[in-house]
Formats: C-alpha cells, structure tokens, sequence
C-alpha cells in the first residue's frame, strides 16, 4: 500500500508566506539585516513607545515620526542591547533614526562577536 | 568624560550619562535592584527633560553623576553578598 502524502516544501517561501503587516519589501542588495531581526526591533519599538498593534510599522519609519525623543531612541537602543546581547557605542547611537538602521547596526555587532578576527 | 560642573552639560552628556548609568543597573544581582534603578533613571529623566535654567540643569546633572558613582560602588558591594535564591521573576519557566 502505498501512501501518497504530499510534502510541503517551505524553505525558501518562508519569507514571503509570514503576514507581513511592516516589511514590505527588502533591497537584497543593500540590506543585510534578516526578517527576524527586524521583527525583533520592532517589537522591542512598539513596547517601548507604547504603540497600538495595529499601527504602521516599516523598516524605514523614523522614530521622531512615532512621537519618540531622544531619550526615547536611547531607551530603545538600550533595550536592543539586552535583547541581542551587544554593546553600541556612543557614536553608532546617535546615528539610529530608523528600524532598518537599527537592524543593520545590530546584525554588524552580532557578526563581529561572534567571528572576531 | 570630563565632569565639569560650572559649564552646561550638552545633550550628548546628558544622554551618556544615561546610558552609564542603565548600564550600570546590569551589575546589579538582585532583580528588584536593577528594575527600580532602570525605572529611577527613566521617571527623573523625563521629569527633567523640560529643564531650561543652566543652572539647574547642571545641579541636575551633577546630581545625576554623584548618583552614577553610588551606584558604581554599591553594585561592587551588593556583588560580594549575592544570595543563592533569585528572585522569582527572573526564573523562565513559572512554577505552577
């Protein structure tokens, strides 16, 4: 007896098939930040700034245009440290306006811990 | 850094200060220790932010950092004493 079961194959359609409220397109070429990682950030955003669920969020979005100050950016910067385990520095802060930004400047980090050389 | 307490802190003072001492609430052992210093500095800063006299931004300030050197010595000394229990929050999985 054979059993044809259908298999699913979703390895490379992972990306698209997640409901993507807030990302909508990546520039492959210039972005190396991954999905997660942004999906990360932006929670860490919304907690932060209190924001509704339902309100828009890209990675583009400036944090001064969802009502944060700069203490407001410092605090995020602050929350993504603990997330991700990494230390900014002064000046790689004061550039983070945005949530691609942010995500980039994480990923660097991440890489150069883990691959010191 | 270069604590000056006659001139006016600039904002890029004001925000390292900040994170020094946010960064310091992470030597803290004790859940509770960390929370509250991370909460302190979040509540004085805001209530601070709309400062405008120099002089009281820098009375602030300066107050700010004498707090930061507390902090630096009491986490070395809470260190030295940490209990073996931690504290319930801190735990991943709720016990019942």
């Amino acid at each position: 007896m054979q059993a044809c079961y259908k298999t699913i194959v979703c390895v490379g359609w992972s990306r698209k098939s997640l409901p993507s409220l807030r990302s909508s397109r990546f520039r492959i070429c210039a972005v190396q930040a991954q999905p997660e990682t942004v999906q990360k950030v932006c929670d860490i955003v919304r907690k932060q700034l209190a924001l509704p669920p339902e309100s828009e969020l890209t990675p583009d979005t400036k944090f001064s245009a969802l009502g944060a100050d700069s203490l407001d950016t410092v605090e995020i910067v602050m929350g993504l440290e603990e997330e991700f385990g990494i230390t900014v520095e002064e000046d790689g802060s004061q550039n983070i306006s945005t949530v691609q930004e942010a995500a980039d400047l994480i990923e660097k980090l991440v890489q150069d811990k883990t691959a010191p050389s | 850094m270069s604590a000056s307490s006659s001139a006016t802190p600039s904002a890029a003072q004001v925000r390292s200060l900040f994170r020094s001492l946010q960064r310091v609430a992470r030597n803290f052992p004790d859940y509770n220790i960390r929370e509250y210093v991370k909460r302190r500095t979040v509540d004085a800063f805001r209530e601070n932010a709309t400062l405008s006299d120099p002089s009281s931004i820098s009375s602030a300030f300066s107050h700010g950092e004498s707090q930061l050197a507390l902090l630096k010595r009491q986490a070395l000394v809470y260190s030295l004493y940490t209990p073996s229990l931690r504290s319930v929050m801190e735990l991943q999985q709720p016990p019942f």
